[in-house]
Formats: structure tokens, sequence, C-alpha cells
């Protein structure tokens, strides 16, 4: 350590002690100017065996214990050495040293874990729901939610807790250090904005040795500290990942990114679900978006270009959207004997083949599994779909039981793309076909045309002219063909039903 | 009259057409209009030349970022048009603005940008009234404005001649692109604000005409596009901001616009510019730098480009009449970054998930590929805000909710994956994990996680062993996951082992257990998790001096792992060495005192080596940090469990863990694990235990127990002895009880009051411990796992394990503190402390058996057989029980059945000495020396190698 560096942060340390009451946001306000403080400070923590340690700890925690907002920023900053330097002394047991950074930790987490009673914290935030009005969005306008469990359940705006209460720490155990340093990484991630760019490189060093310490990973980056693993937990790397994914895009990116790899490395190996998940989701949104670190000042890489507001999505592809135009028959008006032959198929959004298509493409494949339960399917209308498990050997073509539905009341506008999903219906063995959706998922395989066209069909509808007939064909390998069979009208709706075993 | 009449009419239909851009009709009624009087010659130049403008526009589309350059030979009659329609000046001034901003509109097109400023100069744009205008005109005034901002940026560039009259003085030049700057900015968010005006106003006559008039569905009502020009002004501001590095104002400008009631027009705009907006939040902002979008931005603000802070152009224009915005009462206003980003992300899901294509032909995959992707981001979004918040619960169900995009795609499977395990959905995680491992099948990370889940929650050996090979067979490939490949096979063996019940199967995965742990341990010798499983399963195994040397390499790569620590005071233990052994525990308890699975184990050296005194002080301490964990979760906020239906499922949680089956059944438990700790919600359960556990506190009980003297031999003691114990005086619990039923308060004083001296009633000794091990009925040993589990999860402070286990912990308190006071033959408080632990839950064999231990203390022999006969009946494979059962029936001369029960037993549990010298005694009995000698030699060979507690207790966790 140079003397210089060591004369600027002895001035640092006397002038704060005989500064007055009222002086302190102006001092405050002027930290920012003393160029060379922050690196010297930097170098104190770094160097640990250093004098001034002691005293530079005392004076950071009595800026954070002034609660002036930029002096206790000021010590935050600093927050990602001080944490490297506590874990790599616990990892070299190295008992003594970091004395007093242990206590400046300390200190400043039994600060915020309180409030200015005295009362333990508790911190919270509102989940949202598209089911409130809002300042951005009404909820009508959203159209019909899912009726989930969770949208119930979230029915109200509910306050969710995220960190608290915490107890109050005199030491640091092998238990309670990493939930101690999570909560410290939270208090830093609140004040990112505030970070300079020499702290969050620190926090993406940090990061990065965390992880790799001991790993093979380590002689990769060429990494010389100390070698013995680190033990970390899930939520101490959910925090970590918080701050890089702000360094990332601010500015830091070839150490963001490389801290992010670093971190998600630990996370696949340590098998921590919640880390993997973020952090799988930090890159696969950064993707995209060019990162530019070329601006050496800081320059933030939030760029928003102007967009095109006319959807980009071609008018006749089916969306979940339009696909609500569509309704499906339901036929239970016939009655189809036992339970045990009726196959129920439940039908996500997925596979509807849009009207106007004519036959003669090659029919898209559509999945539909009967294995997802109906309640997870959520999403948007879930149509149900029976499929009258009745199939006959001898290709006796009963008229395929039409269903009254709902269609009377629908809107007309809407039956135009009307669907029927129907066959005929006589099961050879019924254990055949009960154990085909057993195999989980049944490919349709099929192509519609509008079957009934304009209004809906009424509920009597039963006879055969507007509805096509199948037959079905069982194969040995457990694979059945619904194969149709032309209509007498124009109108030749044409249902091919192929039941894979392969999902 | 009708001439008239039929004008009007003609206009309005005229107006529609504008409103609606339906220019292809306007040459057919311009023709009427001549036709009808002369005067309107000039609007029919007018209309004539701005639908010339406008189809010319429509087929020739500006690009964005593309300069309009040159004339063109088709908009030489439009401005012959235009030219026409100013020069007569017979206009009413109304039309002669619109002459002018459509002849300004052409000059730009054909990039003449300062004849267009010209134009703009002469009407003066803001004069032109807004209130009642016609639509149409709102749309031309916002295409005005727009169109004024984009010569304005263009006119400095395009003309060197005005910049150089300015760089005499560099700070003039600095402040007349200031006010440039401004002017531009200006200029957009009027346009901006006009044009959501005019789609508000043009979508309400678009309703308003359709009940009108019959149904008359023209393209018009299709959506509407907005232009290069709307779509400018709209954009063009924010976009101004953020290049500037002016954030604050950037936000500012998203907030308006979001604010604005959507249209059907603004709808894909909204969405873009809400994910963008929640982009800024989660990647810009922290919570200190946030401000409510009902705020003012705060003057200086670290998000701002620093070099360019001083020039805050505020906004300073007013408009006669602004877009209609969301209003109402109860509105929600985020209060925080991460909840106005969810709000954002929700909206933007919403519609992303409606724009999801479904169809899978050829033709659609740009579609699918660009509604798939707009939603992923939207969806990764959403992982950052609700993964920085823990609500893991949330996020699975919107992950699951992506699924109409996910066919084959992997990301989204996986991050569907991840979350439902996050969320402690453990089931549906390996389902969903199947399918990931499906479309990747090279990432053994996958199958890992899989396996991890198996046989945590789960406790699907099958399926893990299944997962677990899959690793192990990508041999090199899994590179460093290779070890853990092995690792994970090994732990699947080794429970495996636990669980059977037949000796040689058992034997038989004990070896494949060994092996596997030792190959991960030559794969990686840097692990300290395969040299600690390794020890592990040596002392399963009693080669405990290969396993002292393989705990203490676990120890010299990681020295404060609470696992190795604690196996290695039970191998002191079981090489008798108790003191060191107490030592090492204390050590641990150094670093994890809040572990009551070493805390178990300190008690029962204690009374060891200590006596019993000690260890009431250990279980003392126990009571307090049981109390300062749980009570220190807030009841109110419990996480989602405010909401209805979450309040319902705690409900039948809760009448759940009553009962044994069902918190044995891994879903209930698994699902209930997925609310965050602060989540746990406090059932009525927690006033009446708490309050029943001071119960025993408030009785009598006094430091006199302490004096007293040691136990005395704990079976078969006559119930004579028991009364000169103070404490069975104590009132019966139940008493306390009925004004149990208290609120938190309560619950708070009682804990806070159940001070030094009432803690020292409770003495407490591993009991769970000592019965886990072997069971055959997998239901018991899914309870023995969680139980045990209960103990290992509490050494992170954080329980993430559902509301059951803070009270099995509390259960199992109150049994250890049973088997302290059998031991120091007080059946009063054994019984009293047994009825806690029955009270939450009483159909626990631990129960049983500790009821039954009692009987025996008082000497109802016939008592203990019905208890001990009830806890087997749930749990046929305690050991514990079927030891002393067996006991029994060798009292009662019943040696052949007692000679089954033990028989029994061994085979459960090979290493129970006691057993096997249970066994020798009633074989003895029965005059079967031979074999009667084998068991006690048996017996004495366990005894020598015998842990304090089986070392099982110890957790097996990937």
């Amino acid at each position: 350590m140079l003397a210089m560096d060591q004369g600027v942060v002895e001035e640092w340390l006397s002038e704060f002690k005989t500064l007055p009451d009222s002086a302190v946001s102006t001092y405050a306000a002027s930290l920012k100017d003393k160029g060379a403080l922050v690196p010297a400070l930097y170098k104190v923590i770094r160097e640990n065996y250093s004098d001034l340690l002691e005293p530079v700890c005392h004076q950071l925690f009595e800026f954070y214990r002034s609660g002036e907002p930029q002096l206790q920023r000021f010590t935050l900053q600093f927050l990602p050495e001080l944490l490297w330097s506590l874990l790599s002394v616990s990892a070299a047991r190295d008992p003594h040293t970091s004395g007093c950074i242990e206590a400046l930790l300390l200190g400043i987490y039994n600060l915020e874990i309180v409030d200015k009673d005295g009362q333990s914290k508790v911190l919270s935030f509102t989940v949202p729901s598209l089911s409130k009005p809002s300042v951005y969005h009404e909820p009508s306008a959203i159209g019909s939610m899912a009726l989930t469990e969770g949208a119930l359940a979230n029915h109200g705006l509910s306050r969710v807790v995220y960190s608290g209460p915490h107890l109050q720490r005199e030491t640091f155990t092998a238990q309670n250090r990493f939930e101690v340093l999570t909560f410290l990484l939270l208090c830093y991630n609140a004040a990112l904005s505030y970070m300079t760019s020499t702290s969050l490189q620190s926090l993406c060093q940090l990061s990065s040795r965390v992880c790799i310490c001991g790993y093979p990973r380590q002689q990769m980056r060429r990494y010389k500290g100390i070698n013995a693993r680190l033990t970390v937990t899930s939520e101490f790397l959910v925090q970590l990942i918080t701050g890089i994914h702000y360094a990332l895009c601010n500015g830091e990116v070839e150490l963001g990114s490389k801290a992010l790899d670093d971190v998600l490395y630990r996370s696949q190996l340590e098998l921590f679900p919640e880390a993997l998940l973020v952090g799988n989701a930090i890159k696969s949104s950064l993707h995209g978006a060019a990162l530019k670190s070329n601006n050496k000042e800081g320059a933030r890489s939030i760029q928003v270009e102007i967009t095109p507001t006319s959807s980009r999505i071609s008018r006749n592809a089916v969306t979940s959207l339009s696909i609500r135009g569509h309704r499906w028959k339901r036929h239970d008006a016939v009655d189809l004997g036992s339970p045990d032959e009726l196959m129920d198929i439940s039908e996500v959004d997925e596979g509807v083949w849009p009207g106007g298509v004519g036959p003669d493409m090659t029919p898209p494949t559509i999945t539909i599994s009967n294995s997802v339960t109906t309640l997870n399917l959520g999403a948007k209308a879930m149509k149900k779909c029976r499929l009258g498990g009745r199939t006959s050997k001898d290709k006796d073509k009963e008229p395929g039981p039409l269903t009254t539905g709902r269609a009377a009341s629908e809107n007309t506008e809407l039956s135009v793309k009307r669907l029927t999903l129907t066959s005929s219906q006589s099961v050879p063995k019924a254990g055949a076909l009960t154990s085909l959706t057993r195999t989980a998922s049944a490919v349709f395989s099929r192509s519609f045309e509008q079957v009934a066209s304009g209004n809906a069909p009424p509920a009597s509808n039963h006879t055969a002219s507007e509805v096509g007939r199948y037959s079905c064909s069982l194969q040995e390998e457990g694979m059945g063909y619904l194969s149709p069979t032309p209509n007498h009208t124009q109108r030749s709706p044409s249902i091919s039903v192929h039941f894979g075993s392969d999902l | 009259m009708t001439a008239r009449k039929s004008g009007s009419r003609l206009e309005t239909e005229i107006e529609r057409c504008r409103s609606e851009s339906q220019w292809d009709k306007i040459p057919e009624l311009v023709r009427q209009l001549s036709a009808k009087l002369i005067s309107n010659d000039d609007l029919g130049e007018l209309l004539l030349g701005e639908c010339k403008l406008q189809t010319y526009l429509k087929e020739n589309p500006i690009k964005q970022g593309a300069s309009p350059r040159g004339q063109r030979p088709k908009l030489v009659e439009v401005r012959k048009h235009l030219t026409a329609a100013l020069d007569r000046g017979n206009l009413k001034a109304d039309y002669i603005q619109e002459a002018s901003l459509l002849m300004a509109k052409l000059c730009y097109v054909e990039g003449e940008y300062r004849d267009a400023l010209g134009h703009y100069s002469r009407v003066n744009l803001d004069d032109m009234q807004l209130v009642g205008a016609p639509v149409y005109r709102l749309s031309m005034i916002a295409e005005a404005y727009a169109t004024k901002g984009l010569c304005l940026e263009k006119v400095p560039a395009a003309s060197p001649s005005l910049s150089n009259k300015n760089t005499g003085s560099p700070s003039s030049n600095r402040s007349t692109t200031d006010n440039r700057e401004q002017e531009i900015i200006t200029c957009y968010e009027k346009s901006g604000d006009i044009a959501l005006l005019y789609l508000q106003e043009a979508e309400k006559a678009l309703s308003a005409g359709i009940q009108n008039r019959s149904p008359k569905p023209g393209p018009a009502a299709q959506d509407q596009e907005l232009g290069y020009f709307l779509e400018t002004g709209l954009q063009r501001a924010h976009v101004i901001h953020f290049k500037n590095g002016n954030l604050t104002h950037g936000v500012g400008r998203f907030r308006e616009i979001l604010r604005a009631v959507e249209t059907r027009t603004t709808q894909n705009l909204r969405m873009t510019i809400a994910r963008q907006l929640a982009e800024i939040l989660l990647r810009g902002m922290c919570e200190q730098s946030y401000w409510s979008p009902l705020e003012d931005p705060p003057t200086v603000s670290p998000l701002d480009d620093p070099t360019r802070q001083g020039h805050t152009l505020s906004k300073n224009y007013s408009l006669s009449r602004r877009p209609r915005v969301y209003s109402g009462e109860n509105l929600f206003c985020p209060q925080e970054n991460t909840e106005e980003a969810l709000l954002l992300l929700l909206i933007s899901e919403s519609m992303a998930n409606r724009d999801a294509v479904l169809s899978r032909i050829p033709e659609h995959n740009n579609d699918r590929i660009i509604s798939l992707q707009s939603a992923s981001v939207v969806y990764d979004l959403l992982t950052i805000a609700l993964g920085r918040r823990g609500q893991y619960e949330m996020l699975s169900e919107c992950l699951e909710r992506a699924m109409k995009f996910a066919f084959e795609e992997f990301h989204l499977w996986y991050q569907l994956a991840l979350s439902l395990m996050a969320a402690g959905k453990s089931a549906r995680a390996v389902k969903v994990l199947k399918e990931c491992i499906r479309l990747k099948p090279d990432d053994p990370t996958i199958p890992l996680l899989a396996v991890k889940l198996c046989i945590g929650a789960l406790h699907w050996l099958d399926e893990g062993e299944y997962f677990a090979k899959m690793v192990v067979d990508m041999g090199e490939k899994a590179a460093e996951f290779r070890a853990k490949g092995y690792l994970a096979i090994g732990l699947v063996y080794s429970l495996k082992a636990t669980d059977a019940s037949l000796r040689s199967t058992q034997e038989e995965y004990q070896r494949k257990a060994l092996g596997a742990f030792q190959r991960a341990q030559s794969l990686s010798p840097t692990d300290h998790l395969a040299a600690f499983y390794l020890a592990l399963q040596l002392a399963v195994s009693r080669q405990i001096p290969e396993a002292l040397g393989y705990v203490r390499q676990a120890l010299q790569l990681q020295g404060d792992d609470v696992h190795s620590l604690h196996l290695l005071a039970l191998l002191l233990s079981a090489q008798k060495h108790y003191h060191d052994a107490l030592n090492i525990i204390e050590m641990a308890l150094s670093e994890y005192p809040e572990n009551f699975n070493l805390l178990y184990t300190k008690v029962k050296l204690e009374s060891m080596c200590r006596g019993p005194e000690e260890a009431l002080l250990t279980c003392k301490h126990m009571l307090q940090i049981w109390k300062s964990f749980y009570n220190l979760t807030n009841p109110s906020d419990s996480g989602r469990g405010s909401s209805l239906l979450d309040r319902a499922i705690a409900d039948r949680r809760q009448l759940n863990a009553m009962t044994l089956p069902d918190f044995s059944d891994p879903d209930t438990v698994s699902g209930s694990s997925s609310s965050h700790s602060g989540s746990e919600p406090v059932s009525p359960i927690s006033p009446s235990t708490i309050s029943t556990l001071s119960s025993p506190l408030s009785s009598p009980s006094s430091p006199v127990f302490i004096l007293q003297p040691p136990p005395l031999p704990p079976p078969k003691k006559p119930p004579s002895f028991l009364p000169a114990s103070p404490s069975s005086i104590s009132p019966p619990p139940t008493k306390t009880r009925t004004h149990s039923f208290c609120n938190h308060v309560t619950l708070r004083q009682l804990s806070s009051s159940c001070g030094l001296q009432d803690a020292n009633t409770l003495g407490f000794s591993s009991m769970f411990s000592v019965c886990s091990v072997h069971a055959t009925s997998i239901a018991a040993s899914r309870v023995e796992q969680a139980l045990s589990e209960v103990a290992s999860s509490l050494q992170s402070s954080a329980p993430k394990h559902g509301p059951l286990h803070p009270w099995m912990t509390l259960a199992q308190i109150w049994l250890h503190a049973a088997e302290v006071y059998i031991s120091m033959s007080k059946p009063a408080e054994a019984t009293a402390c047994t009825q806690e632990a029955s009270n939450l839950f009483p159909t626990s064999h631990n129960v049983l058996y500790m009821r039954g231990q009692i009987a025996e203390l008082k000497g109802n022999m016939d008592e203990a057989k019905r208890w001990y006969e009830e806890a087997l009946s749930i749990n046929p494979t305690h050991v514990k029980t079927m030891q002393r059962l067996g006991l029994i029936l060798h009292q009662l001369q019943r040696y052949s059945l007692s000679e089954k029960v033990l028989r029994d037993a061994v085979q459960v549990n090979s290493t129970a000495h006691d057993v096997w010298n249970s066994l020798g005694e009633v074989l003895q009995a029965q005059g079967n020396a031979a074999a009667a000698t084998e068991c006690f030699l048996t017996a004495l060979e366990l005894e020598a190698s015998s842990p304090i507690l089986p070392f099982t207790i110890i957790p097996r966790a990937l």
C-alpha cells in the first residue's frame, strides 16, 4: 500500500470525526469528489492485514449508522469486497483476521433487520392481479381468465413477505452466515442504481470466485487465491444473480457474463433449482439483446427502438384468440354405454385447423394430450372434445352423434368455424382403446373443413348429412386410425385420428 | 331541401370514410359532391389530394429509419390537387388548415423538410382545436406533430449553414441544440398524446357506427393500422429519451402511454411497451431509485446519464384534450419496481398468450416463432421478477400457462420443471424433467435434478435409480457430473438398503452403495460429499475405523460441514469415546447452534456422560430455539395464505396433520412445502400447542427437579416410587388447554414467560432417531423420512418445508421429554409430555410406543402390551416397539410368540444389538442354549460398534 493512499485514508478517517452533525449531508455529497479515496479503501479491504482495516471498518459502520442515505450507499459500495474478504478468510480457516469485517457486516445486518421503532422488519410486496383494475389495465379488457387454482387464489391482491423477520445476530456461524449475507446482498441490490462500476465489478468478481473456487473451472479462469470450496446457498446465488443482471445491463458486460456463467455452473453442480431458474431466464432474455459495452461511461445498455405496432402474426394463423371462435361439438346427447368405453380427451387450445384450407393439403399434426390434468390446462378457453369410442370392424356406419352443445346461445359469427369431432362408436374391445388412451397422448392428424356452415346446428341434428362419417380401424401395434369417409355433401369434413404411443 | 339534406349526408359519409381511412371510396364521393354544389370544388381537390397521398403511402410505406427522398411522379398529382385547393382560397378556415397540413406532409414525403416546416409555421399547430374536432382531424393533427418532429430532426443535419451560424459560441450552441431537442420531443409527445386520443375516439365512433348502421363490416372494422407517422409520434419521444440516457423521462413517457385506455390498435404497442418498461424496471432500476407511476419523478436520479443531467426537460405543454386514462376507485398502483414489473408482465403475458400461434403447419412457422419469441421474453422476465422475490409457486403457475408454446421447446420445459421444483411440487417436476431429458438427452444436470427429487421428498427410489443410471451411463460425456452421478446412485442404493426388509437384499444394496460411493470418491477426490457419504455408508455397515478415515477426509475438505461433524461424533460414540463425541458435538453446535439433530445427539451423550441434569439444560435450550424460530414467523403476512383458497387448503392440511397417513403422503408434504418460510399459516394448533407447551411448565415444576438424584434404572419400576416427585401434583395438562385456544398475543406471552426454570422440567432424549431406520411399510418409512428430515432441514434457519415441520419438531421434542422422564422414572411427567405430542400427531406410532413405555414404567404390563400392539398396527416394522413387545411377551412367558416378534425385528434391523440380546434371553428361556449363545455373541459384537444413535439419523440427500 502506497503512502499516498494511506494518507488519503487517514485524512478521511479523521475528518468525519470532527464533523458537526449539521454538515453531514454536505459532507456526504462531497465524498464523490474524493477520487483517490475509494480505490485506497478497496486496497485496505483487500489487504487483510492492514492496520487501517479496523478503523476503516469502524468508520464505514459509522457512516451506515448515520442514516444519511448517501453515506449508507458509500458503505454499501464496498459490500461485495467485504463479503469476499470474509468468505475467503473463513474458507482459509484463518479465524482472527476478519474480526472487524465480521463486526461491520453484522452491524449493518442488525441495523437493517429492524425498523425505526426497533421492531423486526418484514419486507413484503403486493402481488398484482389482473382481476383487479390498475393504473395500466381494466380487468374486462383482459378477457376471460382461466379459472385455475392460482387465479382463484389470486383473486384479491395479496401481500407477500419476501424477507424477514430476521433474528439479531451476534456472531457469524456456519449456520447463519449465508442467511446474513443473503440479506445483506438484498440491501445492496435495493441500492444497485447508486453503485459505482467499480462496485459492480467487484460484485461480479465475488460471484465468480465464490462459485468456482475449488472446482475445475478455477484453472480455466486462472484465479489463484484460495482453492477451497465455499459452501453456498441457492438464495445467496439468486441475490448474486440479481446484482449480476444489473451489472450486465449497465456496462459490465464482460465481467457480468462471466460471473453469470460461473454462477450457473455452480448451480448446476449443486442442483439448485432457484438459481438455475433465474440464471437461465437472464441468459435467455439477454440472448437477443445485443449488449453494448463500447461506451465506457457506464452507458446503459437499455435501448429502445421504434417497433411496428401492427401484429406481426399473420391473420390466418390460428391463435389462442382466434380459436375462441371455434366451438367444439359435444355429444352428450347419445348415451354411449359404460363410462369405461368413453374416452374423454380433454383438449387444449391447440389443435384447430383453420377453416378454409383445402382437403388436399397435408393434414397438420395436432397433439392432444390427455395426460395433462385438466386443472392445469388453464390458460385459455379449454374445450372438451369427446371422442366417443365406438368403432366398428364391419364399418357399420352410424351417424356420428352430434351434440347440442351450447351452440344455440353462441355468437353466430363465431359458429362459422364450427368443428365437430366425432366418431362412430363401437369399440370392439373396450380394453384396447382404453389402453391406447392410457398411452398418454393421442396424436390427431386431421383436416377440418367448416363442418356446419352458418348457424349452429340445432339440438336435434342427429342426421349424418352435415357431419362426416368416420370409420376407425385399429391396428395391432397400438395405432388407431380414424379415417374419414367422404360425405355426400359438398363439404366433406375429414378426420383422421391417429393414436400414437410415443409420448 | 333534399339537395342540402343529401349534401350533409354526403359530408357525414365523407367524414366517416376519412376517419376510417377508406380512401378508395373518396373519388366516388367527391364526384357526387361536385355534382351537388359548385363551391365544393375546392373541397373536392383537397379530398382527392388527400386520398391520393394516403393511397400512395399505403402502397409505398415509409420504413422506420429510412428517410424519404426525391419527387415521385405519382405525387405530382397530389401536389396539383392540393395547390389547387389552397390557391383559390375559397375553402373554410378548417379546410385550409387541413390542406396546409397535407401539403406539409407531402413535402416531407418528398424530402423537402424546410418547406414542410414552413407550412407548419403558417398553420400554427397549437391553435388547432382538439375539442369537438372530427375524428379524422385528430389523426391529422397527430400526424402533423410527428411530421414536424421528423422535419426538425432532419433540418439541422440537412443544412450545415444553420448550424454553422451557431459555432461561434459553444454555450449558445449547446443551449440552441437543447432547445431544439426540447422542441422535437414536445412535438412527438403531443403527437403521441393526440394519436392516443384519436385512436380512442375512432374506436368509439366505430362501435357507435356499428350500433347505428346495419352491420357493414368493412375492412376498417378490422384492426386499423397506424402508419408511419402515428407510429413515430407514439414512440419516437421515448426512444429519444432513452438514447439520451434520460431514463426518468423515458419511463415517464412509457407510463403515460400505458395509462391511456387501450384500443384495439394500441394493443400490440402496449404489449411491447409494457414489456420494455418491465425490462427497464428489472434491469436498470432498484428499489431505492424507484418512483411510483403516480408520483413525480425525482429531480436527480442515478438513472439518468450524469453527463446529460442538468437539462431536465420537464413536460411543458398542455393540450386542450388528453387521451382518457384508466381511472376509478381503488385502482391498483404499484409501489415498488418488482410490483410494477410484475403487473406489466402479467398484462403483457395475457396478450402474448392470446397471440399464441397454435397451428403447426409449415406455412405458419414464422408466425409461430414470432409468437414464441415474444412470449418467452415475457416469461423470462416474469421468472426474473418472481425469482427475485422467491415466489416460485406463482411462477410455476405462470410457466404452466406458457406450455401452449412449449411443444419441443426445451427452454420452456426446463424452466417449468425448475419452477415446479423450487415451488416444491416434486412429483410434477419429475414428470416435466422427463420431458426435458427427452428433449436434451445429453445434459447430465437434468436427470440429476430428478434424482434429487426422487430421493428427497418423493422417496421414489426406483425412479431415482433409473435417473441416476442415466447419468452414470453417460460416462465421460457427463464430465464433472459423472462423480455426482455415482453419488446419486449410491444414495439411491443406500436408501434402498435402509428400506429393504430382507437381510440379503439389504446387504446387496449396501454393497452396491459402497461401490458407487467409492467410485464417486475416486472420480472427485476434492468433493467432501463423496468422502462423507462413503464414510456414512461404511459406518452403517459398521466398518467404524474405515469410516473414521473417510469422515476425517471429508472434514479436511469442508471443515464446517455439519453432517460430517455429526457423523464423526457418532463414530466416536460407537467406539465408546463418549466424551470425545460430546466435544465434537459441542464444536459443531458452536457453528450450528440451531441444529436440532445435533442437539438430540448432544442430549443423548450428555445423559450418558454428564447425567440428566446437563441433558435437561440442553433440552431447555432446544425449547427456546424452537420458540425463537417459529414465533418469529409473522402469522398475518403469510405468503399467499391470505387468499381464500389457500386458507382452505391450509385448513385441510392442518386436519391432515392430525392423522398419520396423510403426512406421509409425499405430495401433501411437498405441496405444502412450496410456500415461503414466512408463509406458514399459523394454524389453530399453534396457540394450543404453545400453551400446552407451557402447561406442564405452569405446573409446580421447579428447580427441585434438577437436584433430584440421578434416575433409577428405567424399566419395571413399581409405581410406589412416584409420589416422591413433586410433579405428581401437577395438574393434568388438559385443564390448561381449556383456555389454551388463545390468540397469538398470549402465545407470545406464554412463550416468553416460559423461562428458565420452567424448561428444566422438560427433558428430552432422542427417540425418533432410535426408532427410525427400517420400515417395510412404505408409509411408515416415509413418515420416518419426513421426521428425520425435520431435524435436518432445520439447519437452514428458513424452514423450506411445509407448515407441518414445526409441529413435527415440537412433537419430537415432547417425545424426547417423555423419554427423559421415563429414564428418570417419572411417569406422570412423561405422560404429560406424551400427551402433548399426541395432541399433535395422535396416531403416530412413536407416541403409542412412548405410552407403552410409560405403562411399563408404571408396571402395567397388559396396558403396555396393548400400546405396543397398537404402535405395531400402525408401523409393523418399528424395531424398538418389537423389542419391547418381545420382552413383555417373554415376561408373560409366551416364549414362542416372543421369539417370533424378536426374529422379525432382527430381520428388519440386523444391527439392533438389544434385540439380539432379548432374542438370546428368550431362546435361553426356551432352553435353546446354543442359539441363545449365538445371539448373545452377536449382540455383544454389535454393541461394540453401536453408536449412541443410529447413523441413519443423518439425512441422505443430493
